[in-house]
């Protein structure tokens, strides 16, 4: 039987709990693993395994209703909906992505992660987008 | 009936006293500390401290009760239990403050798995229907034998086994303590339930709910004795030791599940235990957690539903007097 996918979260990472929350259950989305049509646990449900206040989890959750990945029926649970990919100005996000990457880069190699293992983690990454 | 409470003293001592070998090695005093540190010189001293405070609280306690005259006797087997657990609670307060300093921080991320399927009870959940049954049974047998039960009979006993209190042959009489037993084994049932779903997915879990359905066998066949003894004259000591039948081999059997368990201790924060035995954390959605001393599960304190239930447990034992003769 195939396993349920999980979301994980690090309480001493610095990075906001709702953020990483939000974070997980997007790349979950963008890699097909939870598809239009599926049912999120509740938001008491999944505070509770991931020792969080409800509200920690309400917001993510409103978050990616606000993005338009959910939808949140009252009484109903969280539903996975199809989403409408908007329309993106050419060039526009590169900036953006890129800076964020650097970021990202820089904050790994501070914390001492040679600069072949991040290249090859990228080049695994960059192979998962071009399936997705 | 001085030597039936010297035991029942003693096994309460001698369980105290294995508190400490009843909780994950990361664990000591409700201080997580590193898996090896038991074995260590300041490790052992803790607990050897630990232990000769209790051994000397039952000593003191068992030749207080040996020695008191007849008309001290009741006085002095209420005192001794409380003064057992004071020991105890003073030095567990006493080592858990000393190795405070030595507290590591477990900092293990969490998972959550994405299902939306409903929790399900384990099978042998139907278990805690039987506590019920048996008091049913009894009072089913009562009615029966309704005419052979004295129109009077002793309800409660002295420290010397001497009965010092009558109930008559009336309802309240004679199924008052099956009703009152019905009240326990029901807010018990209440906390396995609360407990089930109020708590993390875990396989510590599953051992939760059996204890605390041993738990409702134990206060069911408790009140079902008390009962019955109208009719069967069943010896005090017979009544006060039976609990020790499902007691002893549940805390064997918990201890062993519950002190070396598959799964990682969960992350609590240290500064979210108070004393090392109160957890209060508004940021935790969980009921109940995984305690840090003893066997079993604690309340999250900052849950308003915490409150409830123990205010509950507070309504089913100020009923007693209603309820009982």
């Amino acid at each position: 039987m195939a396993q349920n996918p999980r979301i994980r979260v690090d309480p001493v990472s610095g990075i906001p709990v709702v953020r990483q929350i939000a974070d997980s259950l997007r790349v979950l989305f963008v890699e097909g693993q939870l598809v239009p049509g599926t049912a999120l646990p509740s938001v008491r449900r999944v505070a509770m395994e991931l020792g969080v206040h409800f509200n920690t989890v309400a917001e993510a959750y409103r978050q990616l209703a606000a993005e338009g990945w959910l939808d949140l029926k009252h009484g109903r649970g969280a539903l996975v909906v199809p989403r409408v990919i908007p329309a993106v100005k050419n060039g526009a996000w590169t900036e953006d992505f890129r800076n964020r990457l650097r970021g990202m880069v820089a904050q790994m190699r501070s914390q001492g992660i040679s600069p072949a293992s991040i290249a090859a983690e990228l080049r695994a990454m960059a192979k998962v987008v071009t399936r997705t | 009936m001085r030597l039936v409470l010297c035991a029942v003293y003693v096994s309460m001592g001698a369980v105290l006293s294995a508190i400490p070998n009843m909780t994950r090695r990361e664990l000591l005093f409700a201080v997580p500390v590193p898996p090896a540190f038991r074995e260590s010189r300041a490790g052992r001293h803790a607990i050897s401290r630990f232990r000769t405070a209790i051994a000397a609280a039952v000593l003191a306690g068992v030749c207080a009760l040996l020695l008191s005259p007849a008309e001290l006797l009741n006085a002095t087997a209420a005192a001794v239990p409380i003064a057992i657990l004071l020991a105890f609670v003073i030095s567990f307060y006493w080592q858990n403050r000393k190795l405070a300093p030595a507290a590591v921080q477990y900092t293990r991320s969490r998972e959550a798995e994405l299902t939306a399927a409903p929790e399900e009870l384990p099978r042998f959940a139907w278990l805690a229907t039987g506590p019920f049954v048996i008091l049913a049974a009894a009072a089913r047998w009562l009615y029966l034998n309704w005419n052979r039960i004295p129109a009077r009979f002793p309800v409660h006993f002295d420290a010397g086994g001497q009965p010092n209190r009558w109930a008559e042959r009336t309802t309240k009489g004679v199924y008052g303590p099956l009703f009152f037993g019905a009240e326990l084994c029901a807010w018990f049932l209440i906390m396995a339930l609360a407990g089930w779903f109020g708590s993390r997915r875990s396989r510590s879990r599953s051992v939760m709910l059996g204890g605390v359905i041993a738990i409702e066998y134990l206060l069911g066949l408790l009140f079902a004795l008390i009962a019955v003894q109208a009719l069967l004259g069943i010896p005090v000591w017979v009544i006060a030791l039976s609990p020790m039948v499902i007691l002893i081999p549940l805390i064997i059997v918990m201890t062993n599940k519950m002190s070396e368990p598959r799964e990682p201790m969960d992350p609590t924060p240290n500064d979210c235990w108070k004393g090392g035995i109160f957890y209060y954390n508004p940021n935790d959605a969980a009921l109940f957690v995984e305690r840090r001393e003893g066997l079993g599960y604690t309340f999250n304190f900052a849950n308003r539903w915490s409150w409830m239930l123990l205010l509950s447990l507070a309504l089913v034992i100020a009923s007693a007097p209603f309820v009982l003769a």
